[in-house]
């Protein structure tokens, strides 16, 4: 294995641990795993941003192949920067402008053709379908298509607030609590299950940094955290918990 | 009793925390082999790839980057396998910065397990900034928004890419996003102006969101989380990380269920006195 794969184990486990540690209580550990996290993902966005776009999708195009035309959009780009001089603040108007205006143009008929309208389309599917086998009443996608209705009916009468919730209006707004509830419930349970998955993701590793190729990565530095740990509780004075 | 279930309800939560850990550590040292069911989403997306004869172009959009990697990654490989067993020709790439690297790992790495050649039989365009606008303009000119790949050799010379000139000529895209963008922008921004297929993967935390997508035909199929991961390793017929870790994801889902069961319990049991203290 190479010196580097084995530092960057040691680096990933230790930083691992750091983070959980905060399951015991905010620490020292978890501050410095934190910061970390913070400086690398910074300096790594910099340093992906700078070669992979003002490199090669600019500085390449421009001056190797002659693309001068790209001048337009960076010196639109650096114009947002004129924010930052209060005297020359309006020039990164002209740049909002034109991404207000494009990004308009280009998103508003797209989202109501793609999220409005076709989601519309979908809520209206027959119930009854004819075909060659005469007419089908009731099939199970048939009820898929009479739950889809009713919810998002329901659903839009809670959250229809000009009349008041009385009577009918009151009963069906309360059928379009239960459609909520169980979809808050579908998505709690998914998250959980996402969370679950980076936690199975993150053990995993832990597991193979764990073995003897890794120099025991996993429980050298776990026992290091705990030690650290013992000796950071010992160092504090006791008013440090409610303070 | 009150008193046992406001002690209980008291507990140091730290305990929980130590009783999760367990329950996911186990199953993955000592992995049950619990069965696992292919969804009707799921299996449309392996059905596409079987339908699309040997040579088709195929588009995996790695949209994510190393914090959903758990996921996501395992999904990557499974279908790269699976596209260069099918002898598809691989067109990847990634519309988040931060996932570049990564994505060009993977990429690399199951091309190289299975015999594949850069440039001829797959091509890695890298990141492209702009989400949306890189989906647009490549409708319109796949070289003039990757003019070079990732590795800096001009995309208009590549054999694969030779009669590949925009959106229109890829016949399946399949996006892996753990956000925005990802499938939704392929598909309000590609699918429905360039006509091809598109097929979604996502973290389970964005799968209710896209749900809707699959009713309305607006995608064709979704692997949604490591569950979706696993289902198409199964069907690949390749065990990997996905496989491996849904022992220990379902130990722990039957462990919060019974964590919620018993605290609502406890709940009640400390009548009303004990629920108006909280």
């Amino acid at each position: 294995m190479s010196t580097e794969m084995l530092i960057g184990a040691w680096v990933a486990t230790g930083l691992s641990l750091f983070m959980y540690s905060f399951l015991y209580k905010d620490n020292p550990f978890f501050k410095l795993g934190e910061h970390i996290y913070v400086g690398v993902s910074v300096g790594y966005g910099l340093v992906i941003t700078y070669y992979e776009v003002m490199v090669k999708k600019l500085y390449a195009p421009m001056v190797q192949e002659g693309n001068w035309w790209l001048i337009l959009p960076t010196i639109l780009g650096l114009l947002v920067l004129a924010r930052f001089i209060p005297a020359l603040a309006w020039l990164s108007r002209i740049s909002f402008a034109f991404i207000v205006g494009v990004g308009s143009g280009i998103a508003i008929p797209r989202v109501i053709s793609s999220l409005i309208l076709q989601q519309v389309q979908g809520t209206l599917k027959p119930l009854v379908t004819v075909g060659d086998g005469g007419v089908a009443w009731f099939t199970f996608a048939g009820l898929n298509t009479l739950l889809i209705l009713v919810g998002v009916v329901s659903v839009l009468f809670y959250f229809f607030f000009s009349i008041e919730h009385t009577g009918v209006v009151h009963r069906v707004a309360r059928v379009g609590i239960y459609f909520l509830m169980v979809s808050f419930g579908a998505a709690f349970g998914y998250t959980v299950m996402a969370r679950m998955s980076l936690l199975i993701g993150r053990f995993d590793e832990l597991i193979q940094y764990a073995s003897p190729d890794y120099g025991y990565a996993t429980l050298v530095l776990l026992a290091a955290v705990v030690v650290g740990l013992v000796w950071w509780e010992r160092g504090r004075s006791p008013e440090s918990d409610n303070g | 009793m009150k008193d046992f279930a406001r002690r209980m309800l008291s507990l140091d939560r730290r305990l929980i925390f130590l009783l999760i850990a367990v329950v996911t550590l186990l199953p993955l040292l000592y992995p049950l082999g619990l069965p696992i069911r292919v969804s009707p989403e799921v299996r449309k997306i392996y059905d596409y790839m079987e339908s699309l004869p040997e040579g088709s172009l195929f588009l995996l959009s790695l949209d994510f980057d190393p914090s959903s990697k758990p996921e996501l990654y395992p999904m990557s490989i499974a279908l790269l396998r699976h596209a260069f067993r099918k002898n598809l020709k691989v067109v990847g790439m990634t519309l988040w910065i931060t996932g570049t690297s990564m994505a060009e790992s993977v990429v690399a790495g199951v091309a190289q397990e299975s015999g594949k050649e850069k440039g001829k039989d797959y091509v890695f365009l890298g990141y492209g900034p702009g989400g949306a606008n890189v989906i647009i303009s490549m409708g319109q000119d796949l070289y003039a928004t990757f003019p070079t790949d990732y590795y800096g050799a001009k995309t208009a010379e590549l054999p694969m890419l030779k009669e590949v000139r925009t959106l229109r000529d890829i016949q399946y895209v399949i996006s892996l996003s753990a956000g925005s963008p990802g499938v939704e922008t392929w598909y309000v921004y590609g699918k429905e102006k360039y006509g091809f297929e598109l097929g979604g993967g996502c973290t389970a935390v964005s799968a209710p969101g896209l749900y809707p997508l699959i009713d309305t035909g607006q995608i064709n199929g979704l692997l949604g989380g490591l569950r979706g991961a696993a289902e198409y390793e199964t069907l690949v017929g390749v065990a990997g990380k996905a496989t491996a870790g849904m022992d220990a994801q379902s130990a722990t889902h039957f462990l919060i269920i019974v964590l919620i069961v018993v605290c609502n319990l406890f709940y009640f049991l400390t009548g009303q006195e004990g629920r108006r203290r909280g």
